[in-house]
């Protein structure tokens, strides 16, 4: 066991990286973060930043014949994952840690029932008989509220909804009391109303079990109202982390600036045209990963950068309170207006 | 279901009508005369002609066809001009050694091809998939009598493994019986199978690439499980397909394969007929074979249903 006893996972200097015919892409080129015990951490990021490739190396499902985690280390209940055998891999998905992904309506497999498809997890790492498992399956369906659960046991996912798809992965993903769950961007896929009925409902069945979950999203929203703790990341790059109040009182990274105020806010009093001040975006595009990045990644698209900031990595460095930020020019930053 | 099934026994009627009316004029319109073949070749034109009266090959055409029909309408599928024995009884005779050489050439495609493309899939690119895809580019450029001769000259003539040639009804012991089948169903087999097992291998490709094989690792289920329930079942549907198309191959292959391991089935039957211009039996023959097809094709449409729940008729 880890000294380190609060932790559930910490993931240490993760590198993911693939081959494509460009060469190869760094998708996650040296990323670390902890999760504590019941704890909701979310990964934020624009698409690209590396962020769903971690969560898939976590669970070491990167497709080998493209990819592979080339270093660091991934430990969970202070065991390592990055060198444990594909059998006690297997023992560990679906069971200790589990995964919801962002497509409910291709997520599920088409040909067979809502019923087999949950209870297979069950029967694999419970040891319990079909029937058994079948019944745990009932009982999932009903925690997350889908009516006749007894009924949609026996149909097939053509035959339900995208939110009512995305509860089944929900139960599926629950089934077996998982230690910790994976969301990879559980919500994008919705409708906005479907969207807050699925986070509260995954909110509230944490509470139930004391599940940890990692919630990988691009949406500030959503991170605002369901997480306690933040993990910004920037191609391939963990570039600031927060608990989730210090990053929207005092967001350090210039970057996470840019993220903040590309959200549309309906707090700010419109003018006499009934106007309000047009969001900002953030110029310029993701950097390739296919060559390696001397200085900051995000130098190219940034304001306050400087030579150095092109030339040397920035560290990330303890703004206090939890709060850690890989700038250079962070006093620069905090001294101006959000 | 069950009225699916009643509406697509419907639908093949139309589908022998037109069959039948393209059996009996494309034989017609063949050249070569029956008359003129049994009258032997020295024949006057008047004995030929004897002859033909005889046979009811004088009358007009539509006369002809309208008499064929009404007598298969009646289950008599008339009367072969050269043995004057009734052609039901010569295609029953005949029956045996066909349906078992088809349905063992079948057995063993399937149950070799599925296997090897589900491999070559799970393993694409690498070495055991490039051998697979290999030999299927191979078997399936290799002409069924070439391969029927490769194989008689090395497993019956140097290592005198396996007979020559001939048939053994099943009556005369399963062993003699099986040991017949083995050379022709591989000769016959080996283009069917090169065809099944690639697109097995496409469909398992382009099945293994989607998200819910995603989720079924992310449940550390067993490989075989995610290869054989998650996927293949998903992959089934083309594949099932091919192995309908694939009937027709077989059947053309029949023909070839008796001829080559001097098996007196259909297929032999049917060169026999075509040669001497005996129209009532390569008649007879060409609707059972369309028969065939058509319930090979009804099977099929119904096995969807039952593969993938997305399909409700």
């Amino acid at each position: 066991m880890s000294v380190t006893s609060g932790n559930i996972l910490e993931v240490r200097g993760l590198q993911t990286q693939f081959n494509t015919l460009d060469g190869v892409v760094r998708a996650v080129d040296g990323v670390s973060f902890d999760l504590a015990r019941g704890e909701t951490l979310g990964i934020v990021g624009e698409s690209g930043c590396g962020k769903s490739v971690t969560a898939l190396s976590i669970l070491r499902l990167i497709p080998p014949e493209t990819g592979r985690i080339a270093g660091g280390s991934i430990k969970f209940e202070g065991e390592e994952l990055t060198t444990l055998g594909e059998e006690a891999m297997k023992g560990l998905r679906g069971h200790r840690i589990s995964m919801i992904f962002q497509e409910p309506m291709t997520s599920l497999n088409p040909v067979l029932t809502v019923g087999t498809q949950i209870a297979e997890n069950v029967v694999r790492h419970m040891g319990v008989s079909w029937r058994a498992a079948r019944e745990r399956s009932f009982e999932m369906l009903d925690l997350v509220r889908i009516a006749d659960a007894r009924r949609r046991l026996d149909e097939y996912p053509h035959q339900l909804s995208g939110g009512m798809r995305q509860r089944v992965m929900i139960a599926l993903a629950l089934s077996c009391d998982p230690q910790v769950l994976i969301a990879d961007e559980p919500t994008t896929a919705l409708d906005v109303t479907i969207q807050a009925q699925i986070l509260d409902l995954m909110l509230e069945l944490k509470e139930k079990t004391g599940t940890a979950i990692v919630l990988i999203t691009h949406d500030l929203g959503v991170i605002a109202e369901t997480t306690e703790r933040v993990v910004v990341m920037y191609a391939g790059r963990k570039v600031e982390e927060a608990p989730v109040e210090a990053l929207f009182a005092e967001p350090l990274h210039p970057y996470t600036r840019g993220l903040m105020r590309a959200i549309p806010r309906l707090d700010i009093e419109a003018d006499a045209a009934g106007m309000r001040p047009r969001l900002q975006e953030i110029p310029g595009l993701v950097p390739r990963l296919t060559q390696p990045i001397p200085g900051c990644a995000f130098a190219p698209r940034c304001g306050f950068a400087t030579e150095r900031c092109r030339a040397e990595p920035p560290p990330l460095v303890d703004a206090g309170g939890g709060h850690t930020v890989a700038c250079w020019e962070v006093d620069r930053v905090r001294a101006s207006a959000l | 279901m069950t009225a699916y099934i009643v509406r697509r026994l419907f639908a093949t009627l139309p589908v022998m009508a037109v069959v039948a009316v393209f059996v009996f004029f494309l034989i017609r319109f063949a050249p070569g005369d029956p008359a003129a073949i049994i009258a032997g070749e020295d024949a006057t034109a008047e004995a030929i002609a004897q002859v033909r009266a005889k046979l009811g090959l004088d009358r007009p055409f539509m006369e002809q066809f309208f008499i064929w029909i009404l007598q298969m309408l009646q289950g008599d599928l008339g009367v072969s001009i050269f043995s004057n024995l009734p052609v039901s009884r010569l295609i029953v005779q005949r029956v045996e050694p066909t349906v078992a050489l088809t349905l063992s050439t079948l057995f063993v495609a399937v149950a070799l091809a599925i296997p090897i493309g589900v491999v070559a899939a799970w393993k694409a690119r690498r070495l055991v998939d490039r051998l697979v895809m290999g030999f299927a580019v191979l078997g399936f450029a290799m002409p069924v009598f070439v391969l029927a001769y490769i194989l008689i000259y090395f497993f019956a003539v140097q290592w005198q493994l396996l007979p020559v040639q001939g048939y053994r009804p099943i009556a005369e012991g399963f062993w003699p019986f099986v040991e017949s089948l083995i050379l022709p169903s591989v000769a016959l087999g080996v283009t069917y199978m090169a065809l099944i097992a690639r697109i097995t291998r496409a469909s398992m490709l382009e099945v293994l690439a989607q998200d819910y094989i995603r989720t079924a690792n992310a449940k550390g289920l067993a490989t075989d499980r995610v290869l054989l329930l998650h996927a293949l079942k998903n992959a089934a549907v083309p594949i099932v397909t091919v192995i309908g198309i694939g009937i027709a191959l077989l059947i053309s292959g029949v023909v070839i394969t008796e001829t080559v391991f001097n098996i007196p089935g259909l297929g032999r039957l049917t060169v026999d007929a075509v040669l001497k211009r005996d129209y009532p039996v390569v008649q007879g023959l060409i609707l059972v074979f369309a028969a065939a097809k058509v319930l090979v094709n009804l099977i099929i449409d119904i096995s969807y249903a039952f593969l993938d729940p997305r399909i409700r008729y």
